[in-house]
């Protein structure tokens, strides 16, 4: 076996220019000539091969949304909590068989005090059909010949009312008379910053294992088109190619897999987020909460697509520039 | 000086074999020599050597002065943009037509694609393939075949065309076209060096001959 090919290794002079020029000036006319013709060619390369390619791109794809879909559920988060902090709630749940007319006096009370913004007062037989909606146990709340929910009031506080005052006034309110507990729902707050704490954790984490993955999908892919095309290589090196052309439309074929990996990461997305709107829908809504999704919009296509096509270029330069480190000629 | 020149050129390989032992000899500019020797007499290496696929052991490979092994990687494709290599196995891209095997060289230089049609239909001309340009190489014969590698070493009007037994798989008629397409090439200033074991053929061509044995320099007809 032939020891391999160490150009100019140990040699102490420095590296030479050739004797010739290139036959050919190109310029930068050429330039964008080979690169929209490589260009084409990729396509082609892509479209001949389709179901290879769509396995590939659903593959780059999963590995996008997962960590794009965590990315979104952060924003929604960090969105739903902005809203509470911004109108801090506190709700009142009264001893069952307490009568309308204590009740009415507690709002009452409510009402003059300057803490305290709105008020709202959830009837136990509203509460009761509320919950029959959103449970889908209506059927087995039918035969309960009682209802077990107390009555209850919501209030929200005052614009100018710091988040630290908040169990200061839930402490006096627990005194009104009829009044079982109150509930605030700083607690609420504290479990959601939580919980947004733990998604973006989790999304940094799946991040950078699913955007290792996506590159060593797009890489494997590019290898296999490499080595199908190994003579091409071969008689594009014997010609005067250089490294950077040879690459060239393998790093197309990363860029093609991973915007086309984006976009369905992006649909995904989409998807999962359609299949779940209608039980988060109901869950916010007995917060008194609207759902609205924020971050799935044209920006977050277009980042899938950027996010996608740079991990792409990296599979393909990886995948590239080691097999054609390796290529014999001659 | 001559265009190119090996002086005292050595490659032995890793395991102690000598491809190549002190070997001097030089190619004047448009000149056409042809190398000879039996399999493993170091034909390919010397062949390799002037391609810079390969770099000597020992001694230097002078091309317009410049020792080019000592060339910097980045400047070896352009180095080899001017040179035509045309193999006994051919080395032609199946999937591709005649025309886009043969505007390969072109297409890496850059060249416009005006100017890669002209160039390429003048080749195929050259070869008489002008009528076949839109064939896959599998559906022509061996000989054709062997022709549009021919074309595809010269459609950059290589200043030096290198070719190792491109007759190999031919029969004598034919090989002798090819060798006058060759000469044809070297009146146009190219320097032409051609490997082949064919002695009855080299001998009728009445060209320089340099023969090799064992990688070392038996003799030559200067």
């Amino acid at each position: 076996m032939n020891a391999p090919v160490r150009p100019g290794k140990g040699r102490n002079k420095a590296p030479k220019k050739g004797p010739w020029s290139s036959p050919v000036s190109a310029g930068i006319a050429g330039f964008f000539r080979a690169h929209s013709r490589v260009a084409k060619e990729s396509f082609a390369f892509v479209s001949a091969r389709l179901g290879t390619s769509l396995l590939v791109w659903l593959l780059i794809g999963i590995a996008l949304g997962l960590p794009a879909g965590l990315y979104l559920l952060e924003r929604n988060l960090g969105a739903m909590s902005e809203d509470w902090q911004g109108k801090p709630g506190i709700s009142l749940y009264f001893e069952p068989g307490t009568s309308a007319e204590m009740i009415s006096n507690v709002r009452e009370q409510l009402g003059r005090d300057a803490r305290i913004g709105d008020v709202a007062l959830v009837s136990s037989e509203l509460a009761l059909e509320e919950f029959k909606a959103y449970s889908g146990l209506s059927d087995a709340l039918a035969v309960i010949e009682h209802n077990p929910l107390p009555d209850s009031m919501r209030a929200v506080l005052a614009d100018n009312v710091e988040p630290f005052q908040i169990k200061l006034i839930s402490g006096s309110l627990a005194q009104f008379p009829g009044v079982k507990e109150v509930v605030v729902e700083l607690t609420w707050l504290e479990r959601i910053t939580a919980i947004m704490q733990l998604v973006s954790r989790l999304g940094i984490i799946l991040a950078v294992l699913f955007g290792v993955a996506a590159i060593l999908i797009t890489a494997t892919s590019v290898r296999l088109a490499i080595e199908s095309r190994l003579e091409e290589l071969k008689v594009l090196k014997l010609v005067g190619a250089t490294n950077a052309y040879i690459r060239r439309p393998f790093l197309y074929f990363g860029l093609i897999y991973g915007m086309g990996g984006g976009v369905i990461g992006a649909m995904l997305v989409s998807l999962s987020i359609q299949v779940i709107e209608g039980p988060l829908a109901r869950f916010i809504g007995s917060y008194g909460g609207v759902l609205g999704i924020v971050g799935l919009d044209s920006a977050f296509v277009v980042g899938m697509l950027g996010v996608g096509g740079l991990l792409g270029i990296a599979g393909a330069l990886l995948s590239s520039r080691q097999r054609l480190a390796d290529l014999q000629v001659g | 000086m001559a265009e190119i020149e090996l002086h005292n050129v050595t490659r032995k390989f890793g395991n102690g074999a000598e491809a190549l032992g002190n070997v001097s000899v030089a190619f004047e500019s448009g000149s056409m020599t042809f190398l000879t020797g039996h399999s493993g007499a170091g034909k390919s290496t010397l062949l390799k050597l002037l391609l810079r696929l390969d770099v000597p052991t020992r001694g230097q490979v002078l091309v317009g002065g410049v020792d080019i092994s000592q060339l910097a990687e980045k400047y070896i494709p352009v180095f080899r943009q001017n040179i035509g290599v045309v193999f006994q196995d051919h080395h032609l891209l199946d999937e591709r037509t005649v025309f886009e095997n043969v505007a390969v060289p072109l297409r890496v230089m850059g060249m416009a694609d005006r100017d890669i049609e002209r160039r390429v239909r003048a080749a195929l001309s050259a070869v008489s393939l002008l009528e076949k340009e839109k064939l896959y190489p599998p559906l022509l014969s061996t000989g054709e075949q062997q022709r549009v590698g021919i074309a595809r070493a010269v459609v950059n009007r290589p200043k030096l065309l290198l070719a190792d037994e491109p007759t190999g798989n031919l029969d004598p008629d034919l090989s002798r076209d090819i060798m006058e397409l060759f000469e044809q090439f070297k009146l146009v200033g190219t320097t032409v060096i051609i490997a082949s074991h064919d002695r009855e053929l080299i001998n009728s061509m009445g060209k320089r001959i340099i023969e090799l044995d064992h990688g070392r320099l038996m003799g030559a007809n200067y």
